[in-house]
């Protein structure tokens, strides 16, 4: 080989060399680049992006889904951008979207997230645009001073959250037993029911440990409500008398056999399958399950109960939750781009007008404003029973669900505390413990 | 080869591979060291606090009983999967028949995703819906809490860890002996060895650093355990069943403790480190020995 071809062979290897390294370099310096994106699609109209927390949001958020497709129809010449990941995905891409400053314009988010994000300056305040919308005075009170820091609103609602449990009249009826409305009642439903091998409340913890809204509202009958500014500030204690009787209520549901055997390994999806497949007397749930209730076997002999009396609560029993879920928030970059901030604007305009209102409806959930809702009796009787349930005389609603007005660490640990208790795993006084522990940690 | 042989071009050779190497893994793993003494919701400006996440790790219950469910699956696994899967990588290198066809049914939960091993699991442990507990009912027995109780989870993890991992094993196992030299063992046959001295004495330890490549990589992937969890129970009940990054990734993405959720990441890394470190340390020891 003679060095002339040699040295050839060298540069042009030294070439190559180098255009790995600049190529690879410009890869990467093209991905820091991407993110943020403009106001304009390559159509020309308009696109605003909308995350949500399900991955599959046309199948799982049919509501939601219903309203996007009637806004495009409405507005040709705004495309919205709708992507979905599970809940802890969801979180932990808003995070880094939130770090890097390319959050989605519209997303779901935790209250509590998103009153750090508001604090960080990553969110639009809504306050000027509801006014401008004259959307303020639709929604309640609660929901505005809910999503509110100060004079800054940094949220609005993104679906209605009434819980409850749903009861199967038929197995109620078939083994002599009447709707409860005290805590003895329903221990005694447990205990009938237990005997002949029937869960009463079907409740699933794998990968859905939040599901126990049920006794969420169980908190407000021991006065969640006047407790927790105390339990924020550090003046009051989880594991006071009131909460820790609670959990010894939960506990005598357990060794009556109101849950089922599999609760630890059971999804909240085949809690309620277990329900709509008539293999439980109540499922532990909210509206978002009454059109799956409806289509099942079981959705004529279905109604909704808003959870038990207790004689030893504290304030007012006959509560429902019925309150404003996680929010909506908006990017404060929206704000920076007039044609984006005019078509977000329009969608929150549509989302909370009538037609979108009573798209959730039709989709199973209650409206989030003021509008008054057309039902159809039979075809819709799940949902009319649960509306109903909630708006019977002399029922009242928390202002918000107790979960969503703490950080998500500890909402974590009541989630933990109720399941632990209900699946023998912490005794009443561990389960509050640990509740207080995630509290003294903030 | 005149042209590699100057060490700036060898440098500049080496150069794309250590700069993306020092992007897409030193930097993430010092910034997660970084963040691990910091309190971190996912943005805004972390808070330095020093040791604070550690502390704190020191006095979480759910933190330990992940660490104990690591170190419960780490010596179960071990203790059976490599004397399993070296027995089995011993009897398929006979020549019976069919012997391709097993080799292949062996491996074959190696390739099934982890997630969806998880799920084939849940229908066969469930303490209601399983498989096994049905045939036990069959017999009169009891249901047994394979999983969702507090004592037998870690074990049940174990036991689909051995499942989906035994062809991995194996197949190292196999591809081992199938490079021992034959002269070797025929000049052992001609000694008059038995076929367990033959294994004792001569098959084994020309196998030692296939022994330690697998358990190396057992030890590893144990610290990786995350899907089987994440299927067969949530990490539930109450975090009783969490291995240590099951109950990362609940800290981290759950609870959005940022800070605290890498610290775990660093002692799984060190642990882990410590772990293989120490095991090769010992078969390079008895190497020499």
């Amino acid at each position: 080989m003679s060095l002339p071809q040699t040295r050839g062979r060298s540069v042009r290897r030294i070439a190559l060399a180098a255009l790995t390294v600049g190529a690879t370099l410009l890869s990467v310096a093209g991905c820091a680049s991407a993110g943020g994106s403009g106001s304009t699609s390559s159509g020309g109209k308009t696109e605003i992006s909308l995350s949500l927390q399900n991955p599959d949001v046309k199948t799982a958020d049919p509501a939601t889904w219903a309203i996007v497709q009637a806004f495009e129809k409405a507005n040709p010449d705004i495309t919205v951008k709708v992507s979905g990941e599970a809940v802890a995905e969801h979180l932990q891409k808003l995070s880094i979207a939130a770090q890097s400053d390319t959050l989605p314009d519209i997303f779901w988010v935790y209250k509590s997230t998103a009153e750090q994000m508001q604090q960080a300056g990553k969110l639009l305040d809504l306050a000027p645009v509801l006014d401008d919308l004259e959307l303020t005075e639709h929604f309640p009170k609660s929901t505005i001073s809910g999503f509110s820091s100060g004079k800054v609103i940094y949220g609005v609602p993104y679906q209605g959250l009434l819980t409850g449990l749903w009861y199967n009249k038929k197995i109620l009826a078939d083994n002599g037993l009447e709707v409860p409305v005290t805590f003895d009642d329903l221990l005694n439903v447990a205990k009938t029911l237990s005997a002949k091998g029937i869960p009463t409340i079907s409740n699933g913890a794998n990968q859905s440990s939040f599901s126990v809204w049920s006794f969420l509202v169980d908190l407000d009958r021991f006065g969640y409500q006047d407790k927790v500014k105390g339990l924020l500030d550090g003046s009051e204690k989880y594991s006071n008398p009131d909460f820790l009787r609670l959990y010894q209520h939960i506990a005598e549901l357990r060794e009556a056999g109101a849950f089922p055997t599999n609760v630890s390994t059971q999804t909240y999806q085949q809690a309620v399958d277990q329900f709509t497949s008539g293999k439980a007397a109540m499922l532990d749930a909210g509206v978002w399950a009454s059109s799956a209730i409806q289509e099942s076997q079981v959705g004529p002999d279905a109604g909704f109960w808003i959870g038990p009396q207790f004689d030893d609560g504290v304030g007012e029993q006959n509560i429902v939750m019925n309150v404003a879920s996680a929010p909506f928030a908006v990017s404060h970059k929206v704000g920076d781009d007039k044609t984006k901030l005019a078509a977000v604007k329009k969608f929150l305009a549509f989302y909370y007008g009538d037609e979108a209102q009573q798209l959730l409806v039709d989709n199973g959930q209650p409206p989030v404003t003021d509008y008054e809702p057309q039902l159809d009796a039979e075809k819709q009787s799940v949902l009319k029973a649960a509306l109903d349930a909630s708006t019977a005389p002399g029922v009242t609603s928390p202002e918000s669900q107790p979960d969503l007005l703490v950080s998500t660490a500890v909402a974590s640990a009541m989630y933990d505390s109720i399941y632990g208790v209900i699946q023998n795993q912490l005794s009443p006084q561990q389960a509050v413990d640990l509740v207080q522990k995630a509290l003294d940690a903030e | 080869m005149i042209w590699v042989s100057s060490r700036w071009k060898i440098l500049l050779m080496v150069a794309p591979a250590v700069v993306l190497f020092t992007m897409f893994v030193v930097y993430p793993v010092l910034y997660s060291v970084w963040f691990s003494f910091t309190k971190f919701q996912g943005f805004g400006t972390p808070e330095f606090i020093g040791f604070g996440n550690y502390a704190a790790l020191g006095q979480d219950p759910f933190f330990w009983q992940a660490l104990q469910n690591t170190v419960v699956i780490l010596v179960v696994s071990l203790v059976l999967l490599i004397p399993l899967s070296f027995a089995l990588a011993l009897l398929l290198r006979r020549k019976i028949p069919g012997g391709g066809a097993l080799r292949a049914l062996v491996f074959g939960p190696a390739i099934i995703a982890p997630i969806l091993a998880g799920l084939i699991w849940v229908f066969i442990l469930d303490p209601k819906i399983g498989l096994i507990n049905r045939l036990l009912a069959g017999i009169g027995v009891a249901p047994v809490q394979w999983i969702g109780g507090d004592t037998l989870t870690p074990y049940a993890i174990s036991l689909v860890f051995i499942w989906s991992s035994i062809g991995f094993a194996m197949t190292i196992f196999y591809a081992g002996l199938q490079l021992l030299p034959g002269d070797v063992m025929e000049a052992s046959a001609l000694d008059g060895a038995t076929g367990w001295q033959q294994l004792r004495f001569v098959t084994i330890p020309m196998m030692r650093e296939t022994f330690a490549i697998v358990t190396v990589l057992l030890i590893t992937n144990i610290f990786k355990i995350f899907e089987l969890v994440y299927m067969l129970t949530g990490g539930g009940p109450v975090h009783r069943s969490e291995t240590l990054v099951s109950y990362m990734y609940f800290v981290t993405f759950t609870n959005q403790q940022y800070g605290s959720g890498m610290a775990i990441a660093v002692i799984v890394t060190v642990l882990g480190a410590i772990v293989s470190a120490g095991y090769l340390a010992l078969a390079r020891r008895g190497r020499t020995a």
